[in-house]
């Protein structure tokens, strides 16, 4: 089981069994513990409903006393593939060298 | 004097005056080591400098690195027992000299190429960014660093902090205001456009390279770092855009900045002493590269209740920025003062009162700059005054200071999103209110018959009994004075 983590305004932002568009971090152990994906996924207070775990902090990061369970249903991709390291970075490099 | 040229020499000058303390046993990234940072600034202990990273072997830390007057002295190479308004007349002096221009050197010579990572290998989990704080919105690789970034009009470099939170392994994201050197150039000139926006994130830069590029001056950053450091700044080319970087910094961080996506920022502690701007979709940071020394120290500022070094060295430049700017105008002032405790929010402005109106006109100065959106408070008080000293300064606020006449309101200012008082809205749109208390006595006031006289031990009595009181005050059975 997998632990994430959210920030909302209100619980209210997480209506359960409903298809949301989050970004949640990993509360995994090790290098890659809170980075973010930002993710389809539908939550439920319901702790056995979903295969993971969300727990939840508001604006100014307090700790919600209430846990969820989430299930990813898919991730999105947040930088557009024209910015990835390509062609024009590997000639400017050569160029600089 | 020389400055420091890295950090390395700088925590060996520290630990000869016993400003820095090593830390052998293995410290947490997750928390521990923001904690102890924080502990640092609210006891104001030596900095940390801590050498096993849980996770992360080979790479070190190093805390609060000029969160105090002394560590500050220190970086200018100076006495640590120096005192303030010397260190100040210190910085005045050299950043009123002529700009030392940076030399380029070339890769091979410079300590920042030992390790270069690119493309899919320049992941930012491979470095130690610490949470800081409990509840923070992700982990803050930039707390104490610079974002360099050109102004691709004029070409003019500007380094400055602006705070980055790790959101993946590939990006980042941070609070720019539009205001800021950074946020007029990316708004106006590369947002627009849909063009992506080059930077390089400096991480652990020479001592008094964090200085200048703190410092709200309109020096350019590599020649301000060549004034204070009393030479030239030595500069290498980046991997992959046309920026320059300290050789001799320990971590640089190479991308761009999206002109089209957003990320979450903060929560996150801050310089105020609150979590105060509310999470936002903000400012995105697309890495390409990554270099950083052997053995590399990243540099972690703690901001919090004071003091840390955000607290300290704005309000030390700011202050002396706006004692150069009340000057270059002609006004007659004594000097400026902005206590660290403030959260770098009040100016304490000494000046001889020789007209009517001046606290105003300095207050309408002051907030009218460029540094006017940092702080909200001016407290004008006349040369008899001891800027310095605030249980001096409080008493003429409070004596002097007419409630319905002389305290000026200033609305509909430039503010920041980070003011605690301010309202969601204000928070939002960078609004705020500005206030002038104007603690000089009246100029119309008859000296002789209307100004009160100060009641103190050096005002009231004869030079000779002052001398006598002095001379016998351990005779008198005083425990002596230090």
């Amino acid at each position: 089981m997998n632990l994430w983590e959210v920030y909302v305004n209100s619980l209210a932002d997480l209506p359960q069994d409903v298809e949301l568009t989050l970004s949640i971090r990993t509360l995994n152990e090790g290098k890659y513990k809170y980075t973010y994906s930002r993710v389809a996924a539908k939550v439920s207070p319901d702790l056995d409903r979903y295969p993971d775990r969300l727990q939840v902090r508001f604006g100014r990061g307090q700790l919600s006393d209430k846990k969820f369970s989430i299930e990813i249903l898919g991730e999105k991709q947040i930088v557009p593939e024209k910015y990835a390291w390509g062609e024009a970075d590997i000639e400017f490099l050569a160029r600089s060298m | 004097m020389k400055g420091h040229k890295d950090n390395r020499e700088f925590i060996a000058a520290l630990e000869k005056t016993g400003d820095a303390v090593r830390i052998r046993q293995e410290v947490d990234w997750d928390m521990e080591a923001g904690a102890i940072v924080r502990r640092v600034c609210e006891t104001k202990a030596p900095a940390p400098v801590m050498e096993k990273i849980k996770d992360y072997p080979g790479f070190r830390f190093m805390g609060a690195p000029l969160a105090s007057y002394r560590r500050l002295a220190v970086s200018l190479g100076m006495d640590p027992r120096t005192r303030l308004p010397q260190i100040a007349e210190e910085y005045l002096k050299r950043t009123n000299s002529a700009p030392i221009a940076p030399v380029l050197v070339k890769k091979k010579d410079a300590p920042v190429k030992q390790n270069i990572l690119l493309g899919d290998d320049a992941d930012l989990c491979k470095l130690p960014a610490p949470l800081v704080h409990e509840g923070d919105g992700g982990r803050y690789i930039g707390t104490w660093h610079a974002v360099i970034t050109k102004d691709p009009e004029t070409e003019s470099v500007n380094w400055g902090m602006y705070r980055q939170m790790m959101f993946d392994s590939k990006t980042m994201s941070g609070a720019v205001f539009p205001f800021s050197d950074l946020g007029k150039i990316f708004y106006e000139k590369y947002a627009p456009r849909g063009v992506a926006m080059p930077f390089a994130t400096v991480i652990g830069p020479p001592p008094l390279a964090a200085v200048a590029a703190c410092a709200p001056s309109p020096i350019p950053e590599p020649e301000l770092t060549g004034m204070l450091m009393g030479e030239p700044i030595e500069l290498v080319k980046c991997e992959t855009c046309d920026l320059e970087v300290p050789a001799h910094a320990e971590i640089v961080i190479e991308g761009v900045i999206l002109p089209d996506v957003r990320v979450e920022e903060g929560p996150f502690g801050e310089y105020t002493g609150y979590r105060t701007s509310p999470r936002e979709n903000r400012i995105t940071f697309y890495v390409k590269a990554i270099t950083y020394r052997n053995d590399p120290i990243m540099t972690i500022s703690n901001m919090g209740v004071p003091t840390d070094e955000g607290q300290l060295l704005r309000s030390f430049s700011l202050g002396l920025e706006l004692d150069k700017l009340l000057r270059s105008q002609g006004i007659p002032i004594t000097g400026v003062y902005m206590p660290p405790d403030s959260t770098h929010h009040v100016m304490i402005v000494g000046v001889k009162p020789r007209y009517s109106g001046i606290a105003q006109q300095i207050g309408q100065l002051a907030f009218g700059s460029k540094l006017g959106p940092w702080f909200h408070m001016v407290i004008v008080v006349d040369d008899t005054i001891d800027i310095y000293n605030w249980n001096e300064v409080f008493h003429a606020l409070c004596t002097r200071c007419h409630p319905a006449n002389d305290i000026h309101i200033h609305k509909n200012s430039v503010g920041t999103a980070l003011n605690p008082y301010a309202s969601a809205h204000e928070r939002r749109y960078s609004m705020g209110s500005k206030v002038v208390f104007d603690c000089l006595w009246p100029p119309d006031w008859d000296p002789v018959n209307e100004v009160p006289t100060l009641v103190s031990f050096r005002t009231v009595y004869p030079k000779e009994i002052q001398e006598k009181v002095l001379a016998n005050w351990s005779a008198y059975g005083f425990p002596a004075e230090t």
